[in-house]
């Protein structure tokens, strides 16, 4: 009975998209929303949260949060295009989740979503560049002048920082002839995760995430003393909901990606290729999970340390600086690749 | 023949380029935004910046949504209600915006406060200006999307609003100044408590300049940015923090010493860049000197215990009952007969150094028991003209830095 309700649970579509994509993620970003108002009161000496549930640590009141954004009346001003002004925050949330299908969580092949695995890596990397494209839209279809702005801002930054994720990220293929994710984890196996047999690159790949997911210092589309909320200015309700948590969402994705990629996936820990549902997908996602919470909530914390800088200083450090740092940790993969 | 208008532009650039000030013809067409007065980036004002791509071409400070008519509203008020009806211009700085006003009754009535209550009046402006820089530093801290610095200025400005109240027992609307002294006396574990706050502070300095003012982010947004040379600035004739961040050493403190400031030892602190970082420097430098001269300030009162802190002859008039008052509490209740005092026909002039710069008032008197002229010239008003020489040329993110490092405060402002 336990067991095929496991099998149940494990089936693929379910717990790849529904469980660890849009559940995990949503409770992820829960978390990350919950420790970064926790963490940036720590450090302002405050308390932050507390009255929703004091033994929690005001957990709850994020929660009650997400309760109002729903019940709130959602404003459609009557100069916006309306289809677009609609579409495209729920467009960005499905395609932020996309990705997910094409990471794999285990080594075993009927837990996968899809039958091969081979170019997953290519098409998960691929499918996070497409949301920042409907923020645009969101923007634009506002028709508002700080919404404006802010896309155009936004469109400056998807210039700088996609670059450098993918050459980052595709380096480890430089390392490992391939791009089937489950090889390159498998790479990883004894120990040896890309984190430590090339830091440039994750140190690359982490700054072009909080670039691409406007995460402090890299805070500018939004920025709210220039332009209000930025893309996001006309939405409210369910709808910026949307918008807001996607950016929580997107990081969440791609840190699952960095955890495969760089932190060696499921490491410490291999299923046996015969092993059921539980030990099987369950307990290797779980690891996954944990891992990138982990680099999730490092973002946070840079909240509460640093300011936002200007647009054209965020483009010249990721011109000048974050790409020659992507080109460097590739060259440090090809040495890697034939040296180890 | 009459010139072509293109012409007629081109001679006002030069001119104006001349006088050093930054000018950016608009060729292309401009992109037309209103900061404020509803934005989170505003305050109580407007901004109408006109864009040309990210570059500002243009921005023109649109002022005046919190005119509260202050000075016509002191016209038909008896002499002492003005000062509770002023202080609301800028709540955060009470003191040091009231004092003048007070001075300058003073000198048409020809009466001079016991160096107690001074000593008083001194001690709480200072107070206030380290709460009302610690206010725009919080501010300025935010705008530039450190949460932090916001979150902790704000915190330890507590400590002086507090202290305020435990002096006048008001946070912020104090009401301490009246004419011929003050309305109430220290009490008595109060220098304990200044001097703990005081060094407290002087702690906490230290370490907003590792999170905020040699935070390498903070400092590549300010360095340059909004820079006012020391000519604009004298030509403009801004005031305060921001003038001494040009370079210019203008304090009303130092150069028209009122109250006790001549017999305190303090200095003034001048940085010569005029960029954003500077004026914000200048601000922290005085905090610093304003906690050195609360000290003074305390260390003084204590020494001269059990001195008056109304003038002799005011203490003279009061009834027994009211005598008996001050000698238990230290709390100088007022005669109904001093609201409805008459001044001397004649005119004051008063000035002082608030946090933000100089504060003047005119005074007239016709005899009667209302002013007859009330003229306030705030240091936000001669500030608010800034923005409309230094903003162009910036990008649009410079402007949350430019206006926070300023300090602008519209109610101050618009009066």
């Amino acid at each position: 009975m336990l067991e095929t309700l496991l099998y149940i649970i494990a089936y693929p579509p379910l717990w790849q998209i529904l469980i660890v994509g849009f559940l995990g993620s949503l409770l992820i970003a829960m978390i990350a929303i919950w420790f970064e108002r926790k963490t940036a009161a720590r450090v302002q000496r405050r308390i932050g949260p507390y009255w929703a549930s004091p033994k929690l640590g005001g957990f709850l009141n994020i929660i009650a949060d997400m309760i109002r954004y729903v019940l709130q009346q959602v404003i459609i001003p009557a100069s916006v295009d309306k289809t677009a002004f609609i579409l495209a925050p729920v467009a960005a949330l499905i395609i932020t989740l996309l990705p997910i299908v094409f990471i794999p969580l285990s080594p075993i092949e009927t837990f996968w979503p899809i039958p091969s695995m081979d170019y997953s890596l290519l098409v998960a990397l691929a499918l996070t560049t497409v949301p920042p494209l409907l923020l645009i839209v969101a923007g634009w279809a506002s028709n508002n002048k700080f919404a404006v702005i802010g896309s155009l801002r936004e469109s400056y930054i998807i210039t700088a920082y996609e670059l450098i994720a993918v050459i980052s990220i595709l380096s480890v293929s430089a390392s490992t002839s391939t791009f089937n994710l489950v090889s390159i984890v498998e790479y990883q196996a004894p120990l040896k995760w890309f984190i430590v047999l090339n830091p440039v690159a994750f140190l690359a790949a982490f700054l072009a995430i909080l670039m691409s997911t406007s995460a402090f210092p890299f805070e500018i589309p939004e920025s709210e003393h220039e332009v209000v909320a930025g893309p996001f200015t006309e939405y409210s309700g369910i709808l910026y909901a949307l918008n807001m948590g996607g950016a929580y969402i997107r990081r969440f994705i791609y840190s699952i990606l960095l955890a495969i990629v760089f932190l060696g996936g499921w490491a410490p820990y291999t299923p046996p290729l015969d092993s059921g549902p539980l030990m099987g997908i369950i307990v290797p996602s779980i690891i996954v999970i944990i891992k990138a919470s982990i680099i999730v909530l490092a973002m946070s914390f840079l909240r509460a340390v640093y300011g936002r800088y200007r647009l054209d200083q965020a483009l010249e450090y990721a011109w000048k600086l974050f790409l020659p740092l992507a080109l460097l940790g590739l060259g440090w993969a090809i040495i890697v690749g034939f040296t180890i | 023949m009459k010139e072509s208008p293109t012409s007629t532009s081109d001679v006002t650039i030069k001119e104006l380029e001349t006088r050093g000030i930054q000018v950016r013809k608009i060729e292309k067409e401009v992109y037309e935004v209103f900061i404020g007065p509803q934005h989170p980036g505003s305050g109580h004002m407007r901004i109408i910046v006109r864009l040309d791509g990210d570059i500002i071409a243009e921005a023109d400070p649109d002022i005046g949504y919190v005119h509260r008519t202050m000075e016509k509203l002191s016209e038909v008020r008896e002499w002492l209600k003005p000062i509770p009806l002023l202080e609301r211009m800028t709540i955060i700085d009470a003191c040091n915006i009231t004092v003048p006003y007070v001075n300058a009754l003073e000198k048409l009535m020809d009466k001079a406060p016991p160096p107690r209550a001074s000593y008083l009046r001194v001690l709480l402006c200072e107070i206030n200006r380290v709460a009302s820089h610690l206010y725009g530093f919080g501010i300025f801290g935010v705008f530039l999307g450190h949460s932090t610095a916001y979150m902790w200025a704000f915190g330890d400005r507590e400590v002086f609003v507090e202290l305020a109240e435990i002096l006048t027992g008001a946070r912020l609307t104090h009401t301490y100044p009246i004419p011929g002294g003050v309305r109430r006396d220290m009490p008595q574990d109060f220098p304990e408590m200044a001097r703990r706050a005081v060094k407290y502070m002087r702690r906490r300095l230290i370490e907003y300049q590792r999170i905020f003012l040699d935070n390498p982010v903070i400092v590549k947004r300010l360095e340059g940015v909004g820079v006012i040379s020391k000519s604009l600035a004298a030509e403009l004739g801004i005031v305060g923090p921001n003038v001494r961040g040009s370079g210019i050493k203008y304090d009303v403190r130092l150069i028209e010493p009122y109250e006790v400031y001549d017999e305190l030892e303090f200095e003034i602190p001048v940085y010569e860049e005029g960029d954003a970082l500077a004026r914000t420097w200048v601000r922290v430098e005085e905090i610093k000197q304003s906690l050195n001269i609360i000290e003074q300030a305390v260390d003084w009162l204590e020494r001269h215990k059990g001195e008056l802190i109304l003038s002799k002859d005011d203490y003279d008039k009061l009834p027994k009952l009211h005598k008996e008052i001050y000698e238990k509490t230290g709390r100088v209740k007022l005669l109904p007969v001093h609201a409805s005092m008459k001044i001397p026909a004649g005119k004051a002039v008063a000035r002082g150094e608030a946090g933000r710069g100089e504060i003047f008032y005119y005074v007239e008197s016709d005899g009667g028991t209302i002013p007859y002229r009330v003229r306030v010239v705030t240091p936000s008003a001669r500030n608010a003209i800034v923005f409309k020489y230094i903003v162009p040329g910036h990008k649009l993110m410079d402007l949350p830095a430019i206006y926070g490092s300023i300090d602008y405060f519209p109610p101050e402002s618009d009066r």
